[in-house]
């Protein structure tokens, strides 16, 4: 989970909601199913803070200065991968037409990673080169089982019937 | 490599195609060495389908219908019992006509000779109680999955009914501790000098599974899913804890398939496993490092 909390500052209300709906909206489309949007905590507020893949048009149509209410929008954004439905939840609070605060839960770009996790799964890391025995200090190596003569031969044989 | 334990002296040995290492405080007396080596002959003869005069060489070819049952048959097919509901088949005691398909047999052809078999359902082929391991027709019996870590216990067990102190019986990639606990690296599969990790083992068993020795061709390797009797892709190499090595063994190889991380949960079990693209999966809790 991220949370970002942001200084409140005066930004662009319309460029911040296309940033938070891309995400969802992109969530939306790499999975290639569906993305719905939950409803906002302020209804009245609705059309740019729903997070439809139809909504990043209304969003990037609304940059010109306008007013929002304020108050906290919140947006839920599911796509499916091959294991699971994954989601994510956007919150944003919105005062004085400044996003003071975005909270995002499920970090799409850690999606591939996460998806693996589970109840069962504790963490996944990306390819691991690992270190070099010799910068490591162990009284045993495991792997996988060492082959004994009969079999090396045997692999040796057949390379060389192949090389023949 | 060092050794902060303080294991005094170690004997080596070949047994069941592999290398043996057990490391004691004080060199093993040569009566604890014989009671070793009777051990793993005995289970050598009973459980290899490498050898021509085994129990299951018996039944695999038919000479036999019905043997006494080892000592270990309960042990073993129970867990394999367990293994099977676990991963919904994949793993099964009857792969062995299956690997042989594939060039892994007696007499280490290394050859396929056909296309991937499944193995045949084990449950309604395989029979076992009132002392008796009996078959419904030839199969050959394969208990690579668990069977090495069974030996590692009993090959514990023997050394500790002989000597006190820290033991450590290492049948090469499945080992047990006694004592000390001792670090141990998790060796990459792609490159035996690199290690992706280290895990402490203390009084319990650490066992690894990996594709990357017993392999003989092109995809071709010995972990195999039954239900296809192709060998598997998704994961190159499995490590797992627990408090014996046929546990850990057995769990090393559900790993390799869906239902491992579900198996090792029900039994309070620590494991990494590292898919063939390189990526890394460890347990909820997993005490040990990973060099990520």
């Amino acid at each position: 989970m991220i949370r970002t909390t942001a200084v409140p500052r005066p930004v662009r209300v319309g460029t911040a909601l296309l940033g938070v709906a891309g995400i969802v909206t992109l969530a939306g489309c790499s999975g290639g199913t569906t993305s719905d949007a939950a409803a906002p905590v302020d209804s009245a507020a609705a059309p740019t803070a729903t997070s439809a893949p139809s909504s990043s048009a209304a969003a990037g149509g609304s940059t010109a200065a306008g007013t929002y209410k304020d108050g906290t929008y919140e947006a839920t954004g599911q796509y499916a991968t091959p294991e699971s439905v994954e989601s994510i939840d956007v919150t944003l609070t919105i005062a004085g037409d400044t996003v003071t605060a975005v909270e995002v839960t499920g970090d799409p770009q850690a999606a591939e990673s996460r998806r693996y996790q589970s109840e069962f799964i504790g963490g996944i890391a990306d390819e691991v080169v690992g270190k070099k025995l010799d910068e490591i200090s162990v009284t045993k190596v495991a792997g996988s089982s060492l082959t004994s003569g009969g079999f090396n031969e045997a692999v040796d044989t057949i390379k060389t019937e192949a090389r023949a | 490599m060092t050794s902060p334990t303080a294991t005094g002296s170690t004997w080596t040995f070949n047994a069941i195609g592999t290398s043996w290492a057990i490391d004691t405080a004080l060199p093993l007396p040569s009566v604890a060495r014989d009671a070793v080596a009777a051990v793993v002959d005995r289970f050598d003869r009973e459980w290899s389908r490498f050898r021509a005069d085994s129990l299951v060489s018996a039944l695999a070819a038919g000479r036999e219908a019905s043997v006494r049952a080892p000592d270990d048959t309960d042990a073993m097919l129970s867990l394999y019992d367990e293994l099977d509901a676990a991963t919904s088949g994949a793993v099964n005691p009857l792969v062995g006509d299956a690997l042989a398909r594939l060039g892994y047999d007696a007499r280490l052809t290394l050859t396929p000779s056909g296309e991937p078999e499944a193995a045949p359902p084990w449950r309604e082929t395989l029979r076992w109680g009132d002392g008796e391991l009996a078959v419904a027709r030839p199969v050959t019996i394969d208990v690579g999955a668990l069977g090495k870590g069974r030996l590692v216990d009993l090959v514990l067990d023997t050394v500790r009914a002989h000597i006190d102190g820290d033991v450590v019986v290492d049948g090469s990639g499945d080992l047990a501790a006694r004592g000390t606990p001792i670090p141990v690296a998790l060796e990459h599969p792609y490159d035996a000098s690199r290690a992706i990790g280290v895990v402490t083992v203390a009084d319990g068993a650490l066992c690894a599974s990996a594709i990357n020795r017993r392999a003989w061709g092109d995809g071709l390797h010995h972990v195999l899913d039954a239900r296809t009797g192709a060998p598997v892709r998704a994961f190159a190499a499995t490590w797992a804890l627990a408090d014996t090595a046929l546990r850990a063994d057995a769990l090393a190889t559900a790993l390799f398939f869906d239902g491992g991380p579900e198996l090792a949960a029900s039994w309070n079990a620590h494991w990494v496993r590292m898919r063939t693209d390189g990526r890394v999966e460890w347990s909820p809790g997993f005490a040990g490092e990973i060099f990520a």
